[in-house]
């Protein structure tokens, strides 16, 4: 299905319409490329490093070692072979002569995405997995999956981590609020998927963001149960 | 600009392929949708061998039109089709990809679940 969609910026006063971070050359990537293979930025993303500061200011030239191919479909897209071979070195150059990180969150670090992964295992939710999914989705930074045998153990997750959201940082999720099959809080950056198990296997959230670096949960070592 | 008699693609693998709007959810005589309204709708077409039957009364979210969707910055977005996703009586997708790109306006209205199966957000 061939679906073609336009975009178009009327007024002058139409500020950053797409994100609030300065990620010029990683925002502009999701129009002329498919969704990347490895997440950008790899030589910085090990395990818990990963939000060291200097991601952000690595990404260009990250791009320029890895993606040799994917600049080429980039050169087909727009159509102008001898200009854009050097494209990504000049972007490189203007971005170590004027680029500067003007915005950087604070909480750099996975630190709630793992507590409320840590009280989602205390109410005895099986198989939980913390993904860093900010590489390939823009929306959000982390995913929790996980599940549970039943909904009114459903109930008991999402009513657990909407308390501590709430109690610690003062956030209040949207998404379902009745226990459902599949139940989604919502909480900005982070974003808790809770299934039962047949709904788990039935979406298969965890292949479809298979290109995600998974985070290690310092529970993880005990062996899950399934039933 | 959806309205009853209105067809429209189906952008998931639910086994549907083409959805007729009968009803808006919403007011009690609303006369269009847009993105991310719920809509009943017939079955006009639908892949054999799959759960979901020709004739078949559904609901769906729309989430491409062909009628622009202008957001507060001055951005506008248009699509060239129409396009819905089946959903369930409790709002979970019946299929478990989403195809094309969608809005991110669904994500406000609360259908963050088909946002994160979708491959691209506009």
């Amino acid at each position: 299905m061939a679906v073609s969609t336009i975009l178009s910026i009327t007024g002058t006063g139409a500020g950053i319409p797409f994100t609030g971070e300065f990620r010029p050359l990683g925002l502009f990537e999701s129009k002329f490329y498919e969704r990347p293979r490895k997440p950008y930025g790899s030589s910085c993303m090990n395990g818990h490093h990963f939000a060291h500061h200097k991601c952000i200011w690595r990404i260009p030239s990250n791009r320029n070692l890895n993606s040799k191919s994917k600049d080429s479909s980039l050169v087909l897209a727009i159509g102008k072979e001898n200009v854009s071979k050097d494209t990504d070195d000049m972007y490189d150059e203007l971005f170590n002569k004027y680029g500067k990180v003007v915005f950087r969150r604070k909480d750099q670090k996975p630190q709630i995405a793992v507590e409320l992964a840590n009280v989602a295992s205390q109410v005895k939710a099986a198989d939980i997995k913390v993904l860093f999914v900010k590489p390939l989705v823009y929306w959000t930074r982390f995913f929790i999956i996980t599940t549970a045998f039943s909904r009114p153990q459903i109930d008991a997750i999402g009513s657990k981590i909407r308390d501590l959201a709430e109690k610690k940082y003062g956030r209040v999720p949207s998404g379902d609020t009745k226990p459902n099959s599949w139940t989604l809080l919502d909480f900005g950056d982070v974003v808790v998927h809770i299934f039962l198990p047949q709904q788990r296997a039935f979406y298969n959230l965890e292949e479809f963001y298979a290109n995600a670096t998974p985070i290690e949960l310092p529970f993880e070592n005990q062996p899950p149960f399934r039933g | 600009m959806i309205q009853p008699q209105t067809h429209l693609n189906v952008a998931d693998n639910s086994g549907a392929r083409q959805l007729m709007c009968i009803r808006i959810i919403g007011a009690s005589n609303r006369r269009y949708a847009h993105i991310g309204d719920v809509i009943v709708a017939v079955i006009k077409e639908a892949i054999p061998n799959t759960p979901l039957e020709k004739s078949e009364v559904i609901r769906a979210v729309i989430v491409r039109t062909c009628k622009e969707l202008k957001r507060d910055n001055g951005m506008i977005l248009r699509y060239d089709d129409n396009a819905a996703v089946v959903i369930d009586q409790e709002g979970n997708p019946k299929g478990t990809r989403i195809f094309g790109a969608i809005a991110r306006e669904l994500r406000q209205l609360n259908f963050t679940k088909i946002v994160s199966l979708a491959p691209e957000v506009l």
